[in-house]
């Protein structure tokens, strides 16, 4: 029987009602519509379905939904506020760091959970960062190189910011 | 793939008096990572599922040089990675805990579980081992401690009665002059199940030149994680020397009984053991006659790509 | 070098901002009103007779809305390559564990699965062969016992699973044995493999209150599933309307009919949307992944280095069902080399396992394997250089290819000289390390291939294919019509699929798109390229060729000033005599133009442990243009990558009784991440294809093939042993390097030859 729960979504604060063996990605995908993060797996193997759940990058096929109860958790659709691209997705469109898509919502989530932490990770860093999600077309190359880009950019940004307030 | 009720209690009692009452029907969950592949295959089929994640006090993590490392349960594989502590007094535990899937999966994976789990493949498993982890299991009306050595029965199956639960793992603090490693075999640098795992814990003496305590765990090479207590045997006491290291590598090799299965051969998991028990313990010798080598290098050696 | 405007710049591909925000939507987004869930029964037996299935307790279940079984479709069998062996669900007899036997659809998944559990089967057990050269010994079990009565078959030499022979001669071959000073022969093993795709296959049916059938897919043939979706459902193809979704990986998988008559008889039955997303173990047990070739080959060779004569057997297993067609091994005997007497021959054969499918042209990949480590073992043998060897004995242009065709102009010398300028090669290594090459070979794919481009009248130009994009073949087909056009790549808008909007057009798959789908492309733009031009020339007053057409404006060239803008144009072409302008072109065939890459693995081997570290890979691929760099790379980098999985740790496993997958998982099945892998060198060679749009040649399918060989040549190489099976294990490795033989390839190749002169 669906019982109740809420979670901040997106920054959001969602109710709604989802079965006791739902998994956080089931409830995302079936009850809230957000069909960005994705199934590949079901078994924590891929990390198509990765997602920031209290700041920390997770495979949400492996979170019971109602043990996510008061989190807060960040999905691919709400990485960057409005039409602009977040850093990271704008650097993979700019580097060809995608090609069939199915992998990116989870990949970019990981880079994002990265980025947050590490503001200038060495390639290696990213590669562990990202050896929990599985992508069959790019051979991983352009994606590395998006992350870094993203990683300077973000950098650049921060030094703007320090600058301006100076 | 069963239906199931969620229950979250508040207090480890709570907890062990919910085990108590649905008996098998129920089962304890903390980061889900097991449970929930197990659940979609048929594998367990609860009707309860009862998560530990409010119960207060079971993540933490403290260290005194005095007392050692105290963790509770629900500290994730990733907490115990990046702790301080972990990394400079038992870094066989943190590369154990940076070998282990990838950092989705540790940052829900939590080490109760992990011994809970009782898998004879646990890359947290021979460091715990190799640093005399203690159990606390506490039940509805008592509490009572037991060597991790004692708590694994066989693949999946621990000490745990009905109605107990694991409350805190306890690794005596570690001596001066010390190195420790753990080395983990598998086809590839993450996510992977090992095949064989190694983790060592020296401490010398006599300007390094002398071991004067070591432990020799083995993962993956015998129905539960082992002690290769008479490779320890063999090197305690002992003066340092290349062919001295190569006879504990051999001992340790003897003491494995792997088996076949869909990731290696059991003939294969010998050969390798008897390898990395020789690489583990030349490292950590290395790391407690030199000091610091950075974490990178440990993780590098740790997934044994650097080989 | 031609000077592109559109062409060999870098592109963003037009979908990426709908996959980086996840907002493209692949099949299992699709979310209808009133919705059904779907799950599948499957066998869980080998080979055996269905004695009793009884769905009474699954329909009884509440939340359960129909349940059907193989006796619910029409008695129609149906097939790929001509060979109509397979019904789409089982009805008497099931042939591999994984087949499905029945199907439900109910409220939500959980549901469905509870009914799926409820549902009664009772079998009677038939001999199952599991192994492929086992089945193909005389008294094997049989797989199929109605083979000869199978719509398509031909004939079979020997043994009753040869579901398919195929073959190709040249000269004298048993004449040239004789002449040669060495023979060398080996035999290879490669392993089943999975596609791997991310995106489980997936499939939305409703039946439309007209009667038509929509089916929203996860496909790479939107018009090969509605053919063969009317065929199974006896319901003629213009019922049934296929729109093919983002798709998340395909790489031949998701070529053909899988699994979509499941959610489509269920939508007929209910009257309501029915939704099937397979799991991850069913991508791996339900279809169409590769199974294991066994290869021999023999080559006759002149003291000088010459290979005269070959002769190859190779075995490909193809499981239950001829799923993927005619193996295409026989091409591929000969690898990239002017062998002028060969006798080659591929046997397509049955066992009781999952079918198979496409992989990324498959069975080469294989043959390379088995093709270029044989060719280092006879320069070995002589003594030679392996790259010199093979510089000696490739293919020039006006060489005859195996196919009988000319060779075409081609860049396979340049690559084997990039490869060999990149790495310094010959060198040595230090201990544990090596180097090893392999060149590989393909041809660009044909089929039919239609376009259709309509000027807007804002000036831009909408492209209607009906390809599906795979490998941003979507942005790669705007930037050729642009370039055609004159037009900036933003100009040009490329419809959604739809099997009701676009015309009819073959698969997205065997390295068809770029060449035959974009030399469509490229002539439909020149279509409406000339329409443009002759309407401007008429309001202009000047004759066509005094026109030049740029940045979406045509102007006259010697008098600029006097010009219109594209969107003028086709305001003017409403009321104009030609009416709006449309360029359209369709072909079937394309002229054949090979493709050739070169690339070399450098491999660090733990002497200990037997364990392989890719420390390097280059490959340099003679793509004649590239039409987006960026994207060509991207093809490269994913091919290697696939190629170093398949080496090194992918390996499909089966139970040796049963025939059921082992490892149905991603945790057991070992695909690359990104910590294990090197930066991929690419160097893009370019020699103009004869034929092709601008000269592009295919690209996605080589990279793949390489790695396999490569590697293998560079472990012999830093530890000198030849490892003939695959994957390269560090288990293989390391027996090898402790001298212990390899297991022995029980192929029977005097069988082969003497059944072959029985026939004859």
């Amino acid at each position: 029987m669906k019982k109740p729960l809420q979670l901040t979504i997106n920054g959001e604060l969602r109710q709604l009602f989802a079965e006791p063996f739902y998994s956080l990605l089931d409830t995302l995908r079936d009850e809230l519509h957000l069909t960005g993060t994705k199934k590949g797996c079901d078994e924590g193997d891929c990390g198509a379905c990765t997602v920031l759940m209290n700041g920390k990058v997770v495979t949400s096929c492996m979170v019971l939904a109602h043990s996510a109860h008061d989190a807060e958790v960040t999905t691919i659709e709400g990485l960057a506020p409005g039409e602009e691209l977040h850093p990271v997705q704008q650097a993979f469109v700019e580097y060809g760091g995608l090609q069939c898509g199915f992998c990116i919502p989870g990949m970019i989530m990981s880079a994002a959970g990265l980025l947050n932490d590490h503001d200038d990770p060495s390639e290696e860093e990213v590669r562990l960062a990202i050896s929990g999600n599985l992508c069959r077309c790019t051979g991983y190359s352009r994606v590395v190189e998006a992350i870094l880009a993203a990683a300077r950019v973000m950098r650049n940004e921060k030094e703007l910011l320090t600058e301006r307030s100076n | 793939m069963a239906r199931f009720d969620y229950l979250e209690p508040h207090t480890l009692k709570q907890a062990s008096s919910m085990l108590q009452r649905y008996g098998d029907q129920a089962r304890i969950v903390a980061g889900c990572t097991d449970f929930l592949v197990r659940w979609r295959t048929g594998v367990w089929t609860p009707q309860y599922v009862i998560n530990l994640q409010h119960v207060p006090g079971l993540g933490r993590i403290s260290y005194s040089a005095r007392n050692g490392l105290r963790l509770g349960p629900l500290v994730t594989v990733q907490a115990l990675e990046r702790h301080p502590a972990v990394r400079e007094h038992y870094a066989a535990l943190a590369t154990g805990a940076t070998s282990f899937a990838a950092v989705q999966i540790r940052n829900l994976a939590t080490v109760g579980g992990n011994v809970c789990n009782a898998s004879p493949a646990g890359d947290t498993l021979p460091a715990l081992l190799a640093f005399d982890a203690q159990c606390k299991i506490v039940g509805a009306e008592s509490e009572r401690w037991l060597p991790l050595g004692q708590f694994f029965k066989g693949p999946g199956r621990t000490a745990l009665q009905p109605g107990e639960i694991l409350g805190e793992l306890r690794l005596p603090p570690t001596p001066k002059n010390s190195g420790s490693l753990y080395v983990k075999h598998s086809p590839r640098g993450a996510m992977d199940i090992s095949a064989v795992g190694v983790a060592a814990a020296v401490s010398l003496r006599d300007r390094g030149k002398v071991i004067d305590d070591v432990k020799i765990a083995l993962g993956a090479v015998a129905p539960t994680p082992i002690r290769a207590y008479g490779a320890e045997d063999m090197l305690r006491g002992q003066t340092v020397t290349p062919e001295l290291i190569r006879a504990a590598a051999q001992a340790a090799q003897a003491l494995a009984a792997p088996i076949d299965d869909v990731r290696a051969t059991g003939t294969y998991r010998k050969t390798v053991v008897g390898v990395l028990v020789q690489r583990t313990l030349e490292k950590s010798i290395e790391m407690a006659q030199g000091g610091q080598v950075p974490f990178e290098v440990q993780r590098r050696l740790a997934i044994q790509t650097a080989f | 070098m031609v000077d592109f405007k559109v062409l060999e710049h870098n592109h963003p591909r037009i979908d990426a901002r709908e996959k980086v925000t996840g907002r493209a939507t692949y099949a299992a987004d699709v979310y209808l009103p009133g919705m059904l869930a779907c799950k599948l029964a499957t066998s869980q037996r080998g080979h055996a007779r269905i004695t009793r299935i009884d769905t009474s307790r699954a329909e009884q279940l509440p939340g359960v809305r129909a349940v059907i079984t193989g006796k619910d479709y029409p008695d129609v069998h149906f097939g790929s390559g001509g060979l109509k062996d397979r019904y789409i669900m089982a009805r008497d007899e099931v042939f591999y564990v994984g087949e499905t036997i029945a199907a439900v659809a109910a409220d939500d998944e959980i549901t469905a699965q509870e009914a799926v559990d409820l549902i009664e089967v009772e079998y009677q057990d038939l001999p199952a062969v599991v192994d492929v050269l086992d089945a193909l010994k005389s008294g094997a079990a049989t797989v199929h016992a109605d083979l000869p009565d199978f719509q398509g078959f031909g004939f079979a030499l020997g043994g009753d699973n040869v579901c398919t022979v195929l073959d190709a001669d040249r000269g004298d071959v048993d004449q040239a044995f004789r002449d040669a000073d060495f023979i060398v022969e080996d035999t290879f093993r490669s392993q089943g493999i999975n596609q791997g795709f991310l995106e489980p296959m997936a499939c939305a049916a409703c039946l439309e209150a007209n009667g038509r059938l929509t089916v929203w897919a996860s496909t790479q043939g939107p018009y090969q599933v509605r053919a063969q979706l009317g065929l199974v459902l006896a319901m003629p193809a213009s019922n049934i309307r296929v729109i093919p979704m983002e798709l998340g990986g395909g790489f031949g998988a998701k070529l053909r009919l899988a699994f979509e008559a499941f959610p489509a008889m269920l939508a007929i039955k209910t009257r309501r949307p029915v939704k099937l997303v397979n799991t991850r173990e069913e991508a791996f047990t339900l279809n169409g992944p590769r199974l294991p070739v066994t290869n021999y080959i023999r080559s006759g060779v002149t003291r000088d280095g010459r290979i005269i004569a070959r002769e190859a057997y190779s075995i490909f297993d193809v499981g239950a069902y001829l799923g993927a067609g005619p193996n295409s091994g026989v091409g591929h005997g000969l690898g990239a080399y002017n062998i002028p007497n060969f006798r080659l021959r591929s046997y397509g054969v049955y066992t009781n396992k999952v079918y198979v499918g496409s992989y990324r042209a498959s069975g080469v990949a294989d043959m390379t394997f088995a093709v270029e480590s044989h060719t280092d073992n006879i320069a070995h043998q002589l003594g030679i250089d392996p790259l010199e060897f093979r510089i000696k004995n490739a293919l020039r242009q006006g060489d005859i290819a195996v196919n009988g065709a000319t060779l075409p102009r081609n860049g396979l010398l340049e690559t084997l000289q990039a490869v060999k300028d990149r790495l310094g090669l010959p060198k040595k290594l230090e201990a544990g390390r090596g180097v090893g090459v392999a060149l590989c070979e393909w041809r660009s794919g044909s089929g039919p291939s239609t376009a259709a481009i309509s000027v807007n009248e804002d000036g831009t130009v909408s492209l209607l294919t009906g390809s599906v994009d795979i490998s941003g073949s979507d942005t790669s087909l705007a930037a050729i019509a642009a370039e055609a056009l004159g037009l900036p790549m933003d100009q040009v808008i490329v419809a959604r699929r739809d099997t009701d909007l676009a015309p009819f057009t073959g698969p997205s798959g065997g390295s068809r798109i770029v060449y035959s789908q974009g030399t469509a492309v490229q002539r439909a733009a020149v279509d409406a390229r000339q329409k443009l031009l002759a309407l401007a020339a008429d309001r202009l007053g000047v004759p066509a060729d005094a026109l030049a057409c740029e940045d979406g404006v045509v102007y006259v060239q010697d008098n600029p000033p006097q010009r219109l803008t594209i969107s003028q144009l086709a305001a003017m072409s409403v009321s104009s005599r030609g009416g709006p302008i449309i360029g359209m072109a369709s072909l079937s065939n394309m002229p054949y133009t090979p493709v050739f890459s070169t690339q070399a693995a450098e491999v660090l081997v733990d002497q200990a442990t037997g364990q392989v570290k890719v420390t390097r890979y280059v490959q340099a691929q003679d793509v004649g243009v590239a039409i987006n760099p960026m994207a060509v790379e991207g093809q490269l980098d994913g091919g290697v990558v696939q190629g170093i999985g398949r080496a090194l740790t992918e390996d499909m496993l089966f139970d040796e009784n049963t025939g059921a997958v082992r490892n149905a998982s991603f945790a057991t099945y070992l695909m690359p991440l990104a910590i294990d892998l090197p930066e991929i060198e690419n160097i893009l060679v370019r020699v103009p294809a004869e034929d092709g749009p601008f000269g592009a040649r295919a690209v996605a399918e080589p990279p793949g093939f390489g790695p396999p060989a490569a590697i293998a040549n560079a472990i012999y190489d830093a530890v000198g042993v030849r490892i003939n099976e695959m994957p390269l294990s560090a288990e293989r490795v390391l027996a090898a390097l402790q001298g212990k033989a390899a297991e022995a390839i029980p192929l029977d190749v005097a069988a082969l030859r003497r059944a072959e002169e029985l026939a004859v």
